[in-house]
């Protein structure tokens, strides 16, 4: 652990102060990274693209955790796991592919352009859906919804069925077992998917570098793209920052909703 | 007796998932403020019509009427039902007092009146002084007392308990009991309690119903289940009995004989379409058989030779076991306390009982 994990953590902090040179860095303390970081647009893209990450937290939420209660309420117990196992085939494909993929499906003369013109909800083909931050935003939850599906998903599986019928029984309507019942007892799982896909939006330079352009950024590609130009200390400040912001999360959310609770195993 | 004093009566109620019959055509009539009992073998159906009665599942033939009226298609809250669950069935993430006023917050009652049902309750199931735990800090029992408190206070009039008691032990499950008992005495509403253990059966109910293979075998007052069954099913599911087969020799009016092959028994028997010639059953419980070295004298008497295989030490009795002319194996009880002869493998014996005690089925 303290040798893959925490050692390069570590260095990452520490290389980030380090003298960069022509092809690599020298060690030294100098805030020059963090100082071209924050006064350039990379420190604005970086808002940004949390906010977009936010997006598509909400949004694989709303898609993937009714897929996940679906299946363990409405589904026969042996046909749970086999339903579960088709989100996985996706990751079969090269995540590279998949992504690339979305762009003639999101373009101009694509297929969902074609559809939403042809039931007439528009009239001309939006362009809006690729290379831009609403095309990071799609890309984000196609590649990442099934995180939200199996947490969702496993934290359900250990909530008993008897539940749901109590639920019917008290008169407890859909919105009411869904708000006071199911989320609460899914908390650990919704909490592990949030995480994970906030984390993958943020950092996987690949969506951005194929579904993005200019403004529709995130993290990773501002990492991705220091690398590029070879100046190693930036990309180690941008990763710093980027753990630095989510312990800061992460602490927030313990603060305001008490995280070990969430967490601690429901017996 | 009127329509108000029926709490419960199902009409050629049926169940079928695909070609499985759960339940078949089973009439049941249920008054109201009784203590019913659903006894049966697993599988037999009894928590199939039980969930039938709370609305959990929909019949696929058949009616349920609650006080009267038709209730087949209403979901499970529209109903004057509320259901006890086996286990596990407390929301985990709530506090007792949460989990009982639940039901209570969503019919959006003021606040002091939730509190003081709530806390009623909580002393009539014996959990005062419990209302801030959490489900997992509790014991099973009291698990079983916070749902039963949940139920009771939407103040439904017929409560529904599927196996309460199942995932309890021992000796918890007979105190818990006699709890249920004297809370259903308290409240005063129609209790319906599916389980498969007899002693809990007869320990609660006001009246017992037996189901097995989807369909109602017989329903009854414990006495007269345990004393005098009319279905073979009944006799050999309830208690330790010997059963053997026959055919009638002699009938007439209320009494019949009936040839054992190895010996002819004389046997009450109230049923006068009962004909000579006719493939019958004859029962007796264990503890009415007796062991005597020769054949006892006496009109009352029955009797039939028996050689004596060996002595099983039960505690409160102890069981005899011995083997008939037709090498049938007859297990006879008596209790363990005091002086009683022994006796040696192969011994053979006479097994007596008085007339009155044996029961006849014809199915």
């Amino acid at each position: 652990m303290l040798l893959f994990f925490a050692l390069p953590m570590l260095l990452t902090v520490v290389w980030s102060f380090f003298e960069r040179t022509q092809f690599w860095m020298e060690p030294g303390f100098t805030l020059f990274a963090y100082e071209n970081f924050f006064t350039s647009a990379r420190a604005e893209n970086y808002l940004y693209s949390m906010f977009h990450s936010a997006i598509a937290v909400v949004i694989s939420f709303a898609i993937g955790f009714p897929i996940a209660v679906f299946v363990r309420r409405r589904l026969p117990q042996t046909a749970q796991h086999q339903v579960i196992l088709l989100f996985v085939l996706p990751f079969m494909i090269s995540e590279l592919v998949r992504v690339f993929a979305l762009r003639p499906v999101l373009g101009r003369t694509g297929p969902l352009n074609s559809f939403l013109m042809e039931i007439g909800l528009i009239d001309e083909p939006i362009s809006v859906l690729l290379f831009t931050p609403t095309g990071v935003v799609i890309g984000d939850v196609l590649s990442f919804l099934p995180f939200m599906v199996f947490s969702g998903f496993l934290a359900m599986e250990a909530v008993q069925k008897y539940i749901f019928e109590v639920c019917d029984d008290l008169g407890a309507g859909r919105l009411h077992t869904f708000v006071d019942i199911i989320v609460p007892l899914a908390a650990p799982g919704i909490f592990a998917g949030s995480v994970f896909i906030f984390v993958n939006s943020l950092g996987v330079a690949l969506v951005p570098t194929v579904l993005g352009g200019p403004g529709a950024v995130n993290a990773g590609l501002i990492v991705n793209q220091a690398i590029v130009a070879l100046d190693f200390p930036l990309a180690m400040a941008v990763s710093a920052i980027m753990m630095a912001t989510l312990i800061l999360l992460l602490y927030v959310g313990h603060r305001l909703f008490d995280l070990t609770k969430i967490i601690r195993p429901i017996s | 007796m009127t329509e108000q004093d029926i709490a419960v009566e199902t009409l050629a109620l049926t169940k079928r998932y695909g070609a499985v019959t759960a339940l078949d055509a089973v009439d049941v009539t249920i008054d109201s403020g009784q203590y019913f009992v659903l006894l049966g073998p697993s599988g037999g159906g009894k928590t199939t019509l039980l969930r039938l009665i709370g609305g959990f599942v929909r019949p696929t033939a058949g009616q349920v009427l609650l006080h009267g009226a038709d209730v087949s298609d209403l979901p499970p809250n529209l109903r004057p039902t509320a259901m006890v669950f086996q286990s596990y069935a407390l929301f985990p993430h709530m506090t007792v007092e949460r989990n009982v006023g639940y039901g209570l917050r969503l019919r959006k009652l003021p606040r002091a009146d939730i509190e003081r049902r709530v806390g009623d309750m909580l002393a009539l199931v014996g959990l005062d002084g419990l209302a801030g735990r959490m489900p997992h800090e509790l014991s099973g029992g009291q698990q079983q007392r916070v749902q039963l408190a949940r139920a009771l206070v939407l103040e439904a009039d017929i409560l529904l308990l599927d196996e309460p008691l199942a995932a309890l032990d021992a000796k918890l499950r007979k105190d818990m009991c006699l709890e249920l008992k004297r809370i259903q005495e308290q409240v005063g509403i129609t209790f319906i309690h599916v389980t498969h253990n007899q002693e809990e059966a007869m320990t609660v109910a006001d009246r017992i119903a037996l189901i097995a293979d989807g369909r109602l075998v017989e329903e009854g007052s414990p006495r007269e289940i345990y004393q005098r069954p009319r279905k073979r099913f009944t006799a050999d599911f309830v208690g330790e009995t010997n059963i053997f087969d026959g055919t009638v020799t002699a009938a007439d009016g209320d009494r019949a004989t009936v040839d054992l092959g190895f010996a002819g028994v004389d046997v009450p028997a109230d049923r006068p379409e009962l004909q000579t010639g006719a493939a019958v059953a004859v029962s007796v419980r264990s503890e009415l058989l007796a062991l005597f070295d020769a054949a006892p004298a006496g009109d009352d008497w029955q009797s039939m030779p028996a050689r004596y295989v060996k002595e099983i030490y039960l505690g409160l009795t102890t069981a005899h076991r011995l083997l008939l002319p037709n090498e049938t194996e007859v297990v006879v009880q008596d209790l363990s306390h005091g002086e009683r002869p022994a006796f040696a493998a192969g011994q053979p014996l006479y097994l007596g009982w008085r007339a009155g005690d044996a029961c006849l089925h014809t199915d």
